[in-house]
């Protein structure tokens, strides 16, 4: 599960649960990467408050990332 | 008056595996961590990956596979005597007696970065032979399996003999260089040199030969996997140019760690495990005045970047991942005080910047934290890795 982190910076980052990690939005990073690959297949993905991004949302997130 | 002879001899072959080479450090041998000698993340101690992505074991080790938890890995596993000239080698556990499905894939690997092997030209017409060499040490005997490729569209499944168990033995393989297939030779993934634990029958191909099917073992290989307790140990791992096997490029302990900091830093101390609570390798850093709070969601500090850490060795790629840790309880995202060592709250070290050669906190936590000893500590990884 994911979290996105404060979106307002000049870098973003999303917090992975499983061990804190703060992975930037970065291609050639392999944790983003996985990140990607992640929310595609169907992992939770929150808001920078703990609140699901699905649905229309979640598609307008995606087609915004590198 | 001096007298001088002449050595006449293709080559000189060590009495523990190999040629014998000058005794320098050239960086021939393209494995990184080829002694398993650094372990920045368990040090020593075992992890059986629990999911199916990229687990790093020790440094620049990984495993992948289609099954969970079917493999312990650890370093020096099992304190048997490692080969002459080594003091480690890293060893796998089998966990059960799973039987292979026709697609499953259990694979211990390192993936060479493109820019470190870019001089041996493959997927041209003047691709450059290579040697790859190691220890290998099993409790069962047979046929085993490994696969050099470049994870893409090209694939070497190469099929060697453990013919005594439990007894170190050592193997050389010569591979063609490819003339085919797409080799980057960027700060991207090269070469990737896997030994297959396991692997199910669509993924296995004839040994010895290049094609652009997606074998990750090779036919006839045993499957690790399939024997509760089996055990798989290797070290001496390299890669070099060439058709014939060299004496093992034994690097200093510094340089093979700054090599493996390309991928994988942190503020550990070498024998501590990633976390460990309250360990004084932490990095302290100096935030001005201590009359302030350093944070806080009404005052000046909100939001504020609170400091800087420079690593050791510039990282693989422009953004890695940062993993910031409080001093006292290992919390991730948070920071300590820095006099006492006592724990901020939630989200007091959350990365804003992270580059190739550092990483910024700030606070995000939302609320006043004030520090003590005009400084705040933290621990961290920065990982790069293929």
């Amino acid at each position: 599960m994911y979290k996105l982190l404060d979106q307002t910076k000049l870098q973003k980052f999303v917090w992975r649960d499983s061990d804190g990690a703060q992975i930037p939005f970065y291609l050639d990073n392999t944790d983003y990467q996985q990140f990607v690959r992640d929310i595609k297949s169907g992992a939770q993905l929150n808001d920078a408050e703990g609140n699901p991004i699905t649905g229309s949302a979640l598609t307008t997130f995606l087609e915004t990332l590198p | 008056m001096a007298t001088y002879g002449q050595l006449n001899a293709d080559n000189l072959t060590s009495s523990t595996g190999g040629v014998i080479s000058p005794n320098i450090t050239s960086l021939r041998n393209r494995i990184i961590n080829g002694a398993m000698v650094i372990d920045q993340r368990n040090a020593g101690a075992s992890v059986t990956p629990s999911g199916t992505g990229k687990s790093y074991l020790i440094d620049r080790w990984c495993y992948l596979s289609s099954q969970t938890s079917k493999f312990a890995f650890q370093q020096n596993a099992g304190s048997v005597t490692p080969p002459n000239g080594f003091i480690n080698y890293l060893g796998a556990t089998s966990q059960s007696a799973y039987t292979v499905g026709s697609s499953d894939y259990f694979l211990l690997s390192q993936y060479i970065e493109g820019l470190n092997v870019a001089d041996l030209g493959w997927g041209t017409s003047n691709a450059k032979s290579v040697t790859f060499s190691f220890w290998a040490y099993s409790s069962l005997t047979g046929n085993f399996g490994l696969t050099i490729n470049n994870n893409n569209n090209y694939y070497y499944p190469y099929l060697y003999s453990i013919p005594v168990a439990n007894t170190w033995t050592y193997i050389t393989v010569t591979i063609p260089g490819p003339t085919s297939g797409t080799w980057l030779t960027t700060n991207g993934q090269g070469i990737a040199i896997q030994f297959s634990l396991g692997a199910g029958s669509s993924l296995v191909g004839t040994s010895g030969t290049w094609t652009s099917t997606g074998y990750l073992g090779a036919t006839g290989q045993v499957n690790v996997v399939g024997t509760n307790g089996a055990t798989f140990y290797i070290t001496g791992v390299q890669l070099e140019v060439g058709t014939q096997a060299t004496s093992f490029d034994y690097r200093p302990y510094g340089t093979e760690l700054a090599l493996c900091q390309r991928y994988y830093e942190t503020s550990y101390y070498p024998g501590y495990v990633v976390p460990t609570n309250a360990c004084p390798n932490y990095v302290h850093i100096s935030i001005g005045n201590a009359s302030q709070s350093y944070v806080g969601a009404a005052g000046a500090g909100n939001a504020q970047t609170t400091g800087y850490v420079y690593y050791r060795v510039n990282k693989r790629i422009q953004a890695p991942t940062v993993v910031t840790y409080s001093y006292s309880a290992s919390t991730t995202g948070v920071a300590s005080k820095g006099w006492t060592g006592a724990d901020l709250s939630a989200s007091t070290a959350i990365v804003n910047n992270t580059a190739s050669f550092g990483f910024s906190i700030y606070n995000n936590s939302g609320s006043t934290a004030t520090v003590d000893g005009f400084s705040i500590m933290i621990h961290y990884t920065s990982y790069a890795e293929l």
